[in-house]
């Protein structure tokens, strides 16, 4: 076996390692109810996706997306973790009180789920590149991230939902293209997640304000 | 093919005097690391030549049942180390049964157990049972799933034939199939075990304890039946998870050099996995018994995620 055909096993296989952490990572979050742990998992979750980013960088010798790992370590390893921290201190609620559905049922959910991905992005996989295999992990982060969204009742964790839904779209672009995205597209994805997400952290501010609960169930009535 | 009868017996005494072996060494370690000083790493062997040695009480109300239990229990659990590659790639039984009957033996082992816990019509006793069987039912499919991960990427599921395809070229070790499945088979050990998060081996609380609430009725040499099964049904599992998943100096041949070999990385590595289980125990405390389904469900989506990946990164 040559170099290049060693060297090209080894990152599929580091790019399909991470990938399967990335899930593993995310049905943990679906499991969890308490709120600081949860973030720290998105946190170690984008770190993942950071290694992934440096896989093919490295692998494919691309400069702009050394960027986006860069900016994918700083954002959303460091930046948006400490932030939910900081709001997960500030309004004191530590622990997600009742999901809609108990860890043990909504797992099996997620497992059904990734079946799913696994099935929808079978026909695509047959393809003879690095990292084609993710797309159906990038499929399932979506799926399950849009099921943790809707199970949960707090404010928080649907915020970091969102984000692991964002997490797996930015595996697809990273991983599923051979060069990733534009830088400008990955820029633009990356600044409108920043942004959105502190614009959700003072809304959850002003939940917490208005009603005493960042219980997003409560937001049934209008109040004068 | 037929049996060999050293290696028969080679193995057989391989498993019933190391396995007290590795109890001693987890209650001494875990011990070490509580700032205890803990039992010495041999204690297991005493206790058991003692509780051989005594006379056994037998409640009234108890049936057949009761004393058939341990014996159905150890030789169930002997029977299916025999077929599992221990220091060589071919266990002696391995003509008799592959990785289907292994589990379908610690599953008959565990039901009478079961049965011998309910048998003498105790309190704790059928509790314990109760407790013991709810918790299989979603452990046992995640052992059969995880064990099925390797046995596709082998093409078979003789456990042998598994631990010789693993030694050959074009085995990922690190890929994300066989991490999930050892993942999921790690908890399944700590559960079937009955070890920390599931279980609490040392405790006599009433509200806690599984396994020692079905051995609570036994005494004298059914007690050291018991105990001794349930150690030698630990080993297997253990033996099970490191050479499936770490083939590394298993002797494929007969010579006194590769069997020595083989010995010696054997034990290195059924060590290192007790430790490894003495950090889970001391590292963590025990789950409710409400949330053990929790992280049972959890070991069965992990083995469940790792078949299904088997398909799509195609292992092989």
């Amino acid at each position: 076996m040559n170099t290049d055909a060693l060297s090209s096993a080894i990152a599929s296989q580091l790019v399909m390692l991470f990938a399967a952490l990335m899930l593993v990572l995310q049905l943990l979050l679906v499991a969890q109810q308490m709120l600081l742990v949860a973030v720290r998992l998105y946190a170690l979750q984008s770190l993942m996706l950071t290694a992934i980013a440096g896989v093919v960088a490295y692998y494919y010798n691309a400069p702009h997306v050394y960027i986006v790992a860069v900016l994918t370590l700083a954002g959303k390893v460091v930046f948006l973790p400490w932030l939910l921290n900081r709001i997960v201190r500030d309004i004191k609620i530590h622990k997600e009180v009742e999901p809609l559905l108990n860890a043990a049922t909504s797992t099996l959910i997620c497992l059904g789920l990734a079946v799913l991905g696994f099935i929808v992005a079978r026909p695509f996989t047959t393809l003879e590149r690095l990292g084609s295999n993710t797309l159906a992990i990038a499929v399932t982060l979506l799926l399950t991230g849009f099921f943790l969204m809707f199970n949960r009742r707090k404010a928080i964790t649907q915020v970091l939902a969102l984000l692991t839904v964002e997490n797996g779209i930015m595996l697809a672009a990273i991983a599923l293209t051979s060069y990733g995205m534009p830088l400008v597209v990955e820029i633009g994805i990356f600044f409108d997640v920043l942004v959105a997400v502190m614009v959700l952290g003072i809304l959850v501010y002003r939940i917490r304000e208005s009603f005493d609960s960042v219980d997003t169930a409560k937001l049934t009535r209008l109040k004068g | 093919m037929n049996l060999n009868l050293p290696a028969f017996l080679l193995q057989t005494a391989l498993l019933l005097l190391l396995s007290p072996l590795v109890t001693g060494c987890i209650r001494n370690w875990k011990a070490k690391l509580q700032n205890r000083r803990g039992p010495r790493v041999w204690q297991p062997y005493f206790d058991l030549a003692k509780c051989l040695r005594k006379d056994r009480v037998i409640s009234e109300h108890a049936s057949w049942i009761f004393s058939a239990a341990p014996c159905v229990l150890f030789f169930s659990s002997l029977l299916a180390g025999l077929m599992t590659p221990l220091v060589t790639t071919s266990p002696p039984l391995s003509l008799f049964g592959d990785a289907l009957a292994v589990v379908g033996l610690l599953a008959l082992g565990r039901f009478f157990l079961a049965l011998g816990g309910l048998d003498p019509a105790s309190a704790f006793g059928g509790m314990g049972s109760s407790r013991e069987m709810s918790i299989a039912a979603v452990a046992e499919p995640a052992l059969m799933l995880s064990i099925f991960t390797v046995a596709i990427g082998a093409g078979s599921t003789d456990l042998g034939r598994i631990v010789t395809v693993a030694q050959g070229p074009g085995w990922q070790l690190l890929a994300p199939a066989h991490l999930m499945a050892f993942a999921a088979l790690f908890v399944v050990l700590l559960a079937e075990t009955g070890r920390i998060p599931v279980d609490n081996p040392a405790t006599h609380l009433e509200l806690t304890m599984i396994h020692e609430a079905m051995l609570l009725e036994y005494s004298g040499r059914d007690l050291a039946l018991m105990e001794w099964g349930a150690s030698v049904k630990q080993l297997v599992l253990m033996a099970i998870l490191s050479n499936i998943f770490v083939p590394i100096g298993l002797a494929t041949g007969h010579s006194i050099s590769d069997l020595a070999l083989g010995l010696a990385v054997f034990v290195a590595k059924i060590l290192l996995l007790s430790a490894g289980v003495v950090l889970v125990e001391t590292v963590n405390a025990k789950l409710r018994l409400f949330r053990v389904p929790d992280l049972l469900s959890a070991a069965f989506v992990l083995a469940t995620l790792a078949l299904f990946s088997t398909f799509l990164f195609g292992i092989k």
